[in-house]
């Protein structure tokens, strides 16, 4: 089985390229597709009427949405153990996350208009595709420049040029997921970690400049730069951010942590 | 850099209906012009793109593409330092805010050469003859009028994205001087593929493939008169283009020259 992941932000075109692989693939896998969204969407149903192939919809609510991607990516790929690829479209918000794993290839559409490549976090850097779109709104020697700064930010990285429109490149991406490994029976890893949840926002406090958020938040970062960030789990926690966490609530002290001690 | 290119050879596919199109194989020659004609939807879209991306029998169409009698690499598809094609589209913008030398600066250095005052120079004056509007170094490219945007597109083509293979999906209504632009293009000994609806585009080039329903359906080459006929034409909308100046310089228009003083 094989976990392809696409990312990129609202509009970049992602539905749409994803519309023109299932075309290309359908005849030769069996296809699973997943949509995360925020408040609502349509695209399962639309692609699963017009494709004829599984779907499913999964909304974060409050939470966030890649994070939630992450939460619920086990259980997709269990409900889909006969399928060949799973593909799933993230609501593609926050250029700080994006849930790539390891064991899967992950894509980002990127919309040619929307700026310099370097702005752009772990959600382009850590593509092992990247999709640019819209290219026929500007120049060939723009796009051109466009190439070369995400080979600044991203030496390793596919690039293939793709248009929502006519399907042009959706061919292109098919290959590159055929050829991608498979995840059968691997556990899965992110390739980037999520934020550390240390500061008091995360927890859903709405007082701005309140001084106890701040200290916290002072407080983890210095915690944060301490620890080996190996996810060792030495200190009886599963990861560095879970340790931090509960030195921040004074749940455990922070020489729980063998590096921290040896410093 | 560019690669010497001799020859495309292009295998026939299928229409939209799944019938063999009109003709085996297609011969393009280094240094012509050829024009894609047809209907709106016809297909010319579809042709250029199969060019564009070197097709392997793996596009809609099922044609197959050689360069100098041989399958080509894949890296001239992938590399912009060696791209072999590069494209002028139907609704293309500059959407960097960069003064027009920095710009070309940055697209110089992009195509991996080192960029000097010449090369630029020899830029703007290859624009200032398709446009008549000069444009000149200081000028933000957000600035630059429909007319001079397209010309210092195809300038920019001809002098630094030097692709021996040039596809250009309609170029009308642009306030361009149309034929010297493709002068300009042609004079480098490219390849240069139009897909036009405009008669005096199409009347001017070697030979014009006619597409219906997907599919090729003719190949005419051009007679004498054609060209004639064209040139005409092209009187005809460059003396348009002179009115137009007129009209934008606040001059009043008292006449109107009705022959071509010559064919």
């Amino acid at each position: 089985m094989k976990l392809i992941v696409f990312a990129g932000t609202p509009g970049s075109g992602k539905t749409s390229l994803i519309r023109y692989v299932i075309q290309e693939l359908k005849p030769d896998f069996k296809l699973f597709f997943a949509k995360f969204d925020c408040l609502r969407t349509n695209d399962e149903k639309n692609i699963a009427e017009k494709y004829g192939i599984p779907t499913v919809k999964k909304l974060a609510g409050e939470l966030c949405p890649d994070h939630y991607t992450a939460l619920e990516l086990p259980k997709i790929i269990q409900e889909n153990q006969d399928k060949d690829i799973i593909l799933i479209e993230t609501a593609g918000l926050c250029l700080r996350c994006s849930p790539y794993v390891n064991e899967g290839l992950g894509i980002n559409v990127l919309d040619i208009t929307s700026g310099h490549p370097n702005r752009y976090g772990p959600i382009l850097t850590d593509a092992d595709i990247v999709a640019i779109s819209k290219g026929d709104l500007i120049s060939q020697a723009e796009r051109e420049i466009f190439r070369y700064n995400i080979l600044e930010v991203n030496q390793g990285c596919n690039i293939v040029e793709v248009n929502g429109l006519t399907g042009e490149g959706a061919v292109d991406i098919a290959k590159y997921i055929k050829n991608a490994v498979d995840m059968d029976g691997k556990k899965l890893t992110l390739k980037h970690s999520m934020p550390s949840a240390i500061c008091g926002y995360c927890y859903g406090n709405k007082i701005i400049n309140d001084k106890a958020v701040h200290a916290r938040y002072l407080k983890g970062k210095e915690l944060k730069s301490l620890v080996p960030n190996l996810n060792c789990g030495k200190c009886g926690f599963k990861s560095c951010n879970e340790f931090i966490r509960a030195v921040l609530d004074n749940k455990i002290k922070k020489e729980k942590c063998p590096f921290i001690k040896i410093k | 850099m560019s690669k010497k290119i001799k020859k495309i050879t292009i295998f026939s596919g299928i229409n939209k209906f799944g019938k063999k199109e009109n003709f085996n194989k297609i011969e393009i020659k280094s240094g012509e012009t050829i024009a894609v004609v047809g209907p709106t939807g016809a297909g010319k879209s579809q042709f250029l793109y199969d060019l564009e991306r070197l097709a392997q029998a793996d596009t809609k169409s099922k044609r197959k593409i050689l360069l100098n009698d041989k399958i080509p690499d894949k890296e001239w598809k992938i590399d912009p330092k060696k791209k072999l094609i590069a494209s002028l589209a139907q609704s293309m913008n500059f959407l960097t805010d960069l003064p027009v030398e920095d710009f070309l600066k940055l697209h110089i250095q992009a195509r991996g050469k080192v960029a000097n005052q010449n090369l630029i120079k020899e830029v703007i004056d290859e624009a200032n003859q398709i446009t008549g509007e000069p444009i000149n170094l200081e000028m933000n490219l957000l600035d630059l009028s429909g007319g001079q945007s397209r010309a210092l597109m195809i300038s920019d083509l001809a002098n630094i994205s030097i692709s021996p293979i040039i596809l250009i999906d309609e170029i009308e209504n642009a306030g361009i001087k149309k034929e010297q632009a493709i002068k300009i293009l042609v004079e480098e000994g490219k390849i240069v593929l139009i897909a036009t609806h405009d008669p005096s585009l199409a009347l001017n080039t070697d030979k014009r493939i006619v597409i219906n329903n997907g599919g090729v359906v003719k190949i005419i080459k051009t007679t004498l008169k054609e060209r004639g006929i064209a040139h005409y034409l092209n009187w005809i909308e460059n003396s348009t283009l002179e009115v137009r100046e007129e009209i934008r310089q606040g001059k009043r228009i008292k006449d109107i020259k009705l022959f071509c003083e010559k064919i």
